[in-house]
């Protein structure tokens, strides 16, 4: 198979190949999830050994939970099982309130009430990034043991949860601060959600992603309901959304292919002894405009639908650099940094294998979505494959490695 | 031994690797996720692997054999995945060329051919120097260093670093190799590649003898030094011939 015979005739250097610019917009989403996943991968490694103010915020979420988990228990066995069964109705209990506010979403912008929305998740990042990102940072003073005073504290964190705020709704932002704000966000709170206990994790996890599955796919679906909602008035709905690129959107838009989900966050204040005092803080979107096509599928854009950047060229054909840009709500960041961020309590190896299961996840929804054309779920592949990949490299994995390794054996 | 004794040996194993990424492969995007996906396929590889051999492990005796089985079949199974891997190749090559043809831009040049088979080969790399050196140098990162038995005089971390870079040369170069043979159809090419993995993987059976390690290590680096010097003259063969071809027609 002589494959000199296919080779095109090579102008001059200048000559650009379908390899430059292909992909483009797949790196520019896998980049600020893969830079979310890293900062809480090392939060989570540095802070662990700091076990004074984790381990007692720990101890408050097991004693929040309803079993009788506040005693030690002496038994092995018993305490497997108690905790995968207050696991499961802690995951249970969790996926019932997001659902439930999911809809009371629904009836609100049935309702037209989004400037209510819009005010309400201000409020609600400005809570995540003073309050979180304040306890964050005292942990990382205390634990590098940073000079600093309160009152120098206390105004920089005023100054950047505000500015924060201002970053992520107003557009007139430049795009790199509200990409950036937008990672902290999700840092933040893929750090606090990391400090759950293990199990409730595991299943938190997977509980969110059938949820996501259903939510979506389902024809009585939250999700899904917002979505034609959202479709039928074509108008944008408030969210915290990370944009790929810089796009303007205007009134007149005729975006057609949305992804979305809604996140809702626990709310453990020292006062709280059981998980019903929950508090919808945030609502996360994942959209998607209809350009978006995947390089190897042959699926081409509809030149109709192009946005009105006009920066853009309109006479480039490639898939993904179009004008649309690819933009992915921030419960995907946080749940997929969740999973990492618990790997990396175990060891760094499943870290890296939940990294490429979670990269792969990505990919094959996005190709998904160019196939399939309709609104899809984020969170369901990444989170299976990187559940069994975690599984699998656990149980596997590193056990051949190490007995590989430390004989000094490779291949 | 510290943050910088940490770093130093994950550069010492990566270090090539990143500087291939970051003056290559960063630049084109599509390089970068033939990078993440070739990790990810040959990471199911071992994972494959360490499947089958779940139920040997742990090797307790000392004796060569069951290693020695260990490294054939694991050889044999990576180089039997490789064969897969290109026709996967092949296909992705096909569909970029449909998608070429159908935004009326140029096919792939032999230089995109060969680019794709370095992020291939890279991508593999990555997996080898990740699993079996990044993800036990996390103790490196601490106040102490760890000594193994068989080869005292340097520390494990360090042995495990020069292995993990001879390893990624090797996987990353036979991936050109391997490629440009299956494609042009030579034998040569095409046995060198299984040849040059079997014989660095047994060389690292020597580290099994007590001070094994003072032979092996540098006989892995000239097997090293061997397929970057092949994998060199293949491609100076494979492009001048392809610039005369061009220029004479």
């Amino acid at each position: 198979m002589d494959d000199r015979s296919t080779d095109s005739d090579r102008g001059t250097d200048g000559e650009r190949s379908i390899l430059d610019t292909l992909g483009e917009d797949i790196i520019r989403i896998v980049t600020p999830v893969s830079l979310c996943m890293l900062l809480v991968v090392l939060l989570v490694s540095s802070l662990s050994s700091t076990n004074d103010l984790s381990s007692s915020i720990s101890s408050l979420f097991l004693s929040s939970q309803p079993s009788s988990l506040s005693s030690p228990n002496l038994l092995g066995s018993d305490s497997t099982w108690e905790e995968i069964k207050s696991a499961l109705i802690t995951a249970f209990s969790f996926v019932v309130v997001v659902t439930l506010l999911t809809f009371l979403l629904v009836l609100l912008v049935y309702f037209r009430c989004t400037n209510f929305l819009r005010i309400y998740m201000g409020i609600s990042s400005l809570f995540v990034l003073s309050f979180l990102g304040g306890f964050i940072s005292l942990l990382l003073i205390s634990y590098f043991k940073i000079p600093i005073d309160p009152f120098t504290f206390a105004i920089l964190l005023f100054n950047l949860s505000v500015i924060g705020v201002f970053a992520v709704y107003m557009s007139k932002f430049p795009i790199s601060m509200n990409q950036g704000y937008l990672v902290t966000i999700g840092v933040l709170t893929a750090y606090w959600f990391t400090m759950l206990p293990e199990w409730t994790t595991w299943a938190l996890l997977i509980a969110m992603s059938l949820y996501d599955l259903a939510a979506v796919l389902l024809p009585i679906g939250p999700l899904r309901l917002l979505v034609e909602l959202a479709m039928s008035r074509n108008e944008e709905i408030p969210a915290l959304v990370y944009e790929a690129r810089p796009v303007d959107p205007q009134p007149g838009d005729r975006i057609r292919v949305w992804r979305e989900r809604t996140d809702v966050r626990i709310d453990a204040t020292e006062n709280s002894t059981n998980l019903a005092n929950v508090q919808p803080v945030r609502e996360t979107r994942l959209v998607v405009s209809e350009e978006i096509t995947a390089p190897l599928i042959e699926t081409f854009p509809q030149t109709s639908d192009r946005q009105l950047g006009s920066e853009e060229e309109e006479g480039e054909g490639i898939g993904l650099s179009l004008s649309g840009a690819i933009k992915l709500g921030l419960g995907d960041f946080i749940f997929y940094s969740v999973l990492v961020g618990r790997a990396a309590m175990y060891d760094y190896m499943t870290v890296y294998a939940c990294y490429l299961a979670i990269i792969a996840g990505l990919g094959v929804t996005l190709m998904l979505l160019a196939v399939y054309r309709q609104a899809l779920p984020a969170l369901p592949v990444s989170i299976m494959l990187g559940v069994v990949f975690y599984l699998l490299t656990r149980v596997l994995l590193e056990v051949f490695v190490v007995q590989c390794s430390s004989n000094l054996l490779m291949f | 031994m510290t943050v910088a004794a940490g770093l130093g040996y994950v550069l010492i194993a990566l270090g090539p690797a990143l500087s291939l990424f970051a003056s290559v492969i960063a630049k084109k995007p599509f390089l970068i996720l033939t990078l993440l996906s070739s990790t990810l396929f040959w990471l199911i590889s071992l994972i494959i692997l360490a499947g089958a051999w779940r139920s040997f492990l742990p090797v307790k005796s000392t004796e060569l054999w069951p290693y020695s089985i260990l490294i054939l079949t694991s050889v044999g199974f990576q180089e039997g995945i490789r064969i897969v891997f290109w026709r996967l190749f092949k296909k992705m090559e096909d569909m970029l060329n449909a998608f070429a043809d159908r935004v009326s831009k140029p096919r792939l040049f032999l230089t995109d051919k060969m680019l794709l088979a370095l992020a291939g080969g890279l991508g593999h790399a990555l997996a080898h120097a990740v699993f079996f050196c990044l993800s036990l140098l996390t103790p490196a990162f601490g106040p102490a260093t760890f000594y193994v038995d068989k080869c005292s005089n340097i520390p494990f971390f360090l042995i495990s670093a020069i292995i993990a870079l001879g390893f990624v040369i090797i996987h990353t170069f036979s991936m050109v190799i391997a490629f440009n043979g299956y494609n042009e159809g030579k034998r040569s090419d095409q046995i060198f590649v299984p040849f040059a993995h079997l014989i660095a993987a047994l060389i690292t059976l020597i580290n099994l003898v007590p001070g094994g390690c003072n032979i092996g290590l540098p006989l892995l680096c000239i097997m090293a030094g061997t397929t970057l010097y092949y994998s060199w003259r293949l491609v100076w063969r494979r492009l001048t011939e392809h610039q005369t071809t061009r220029s004479s027609d």
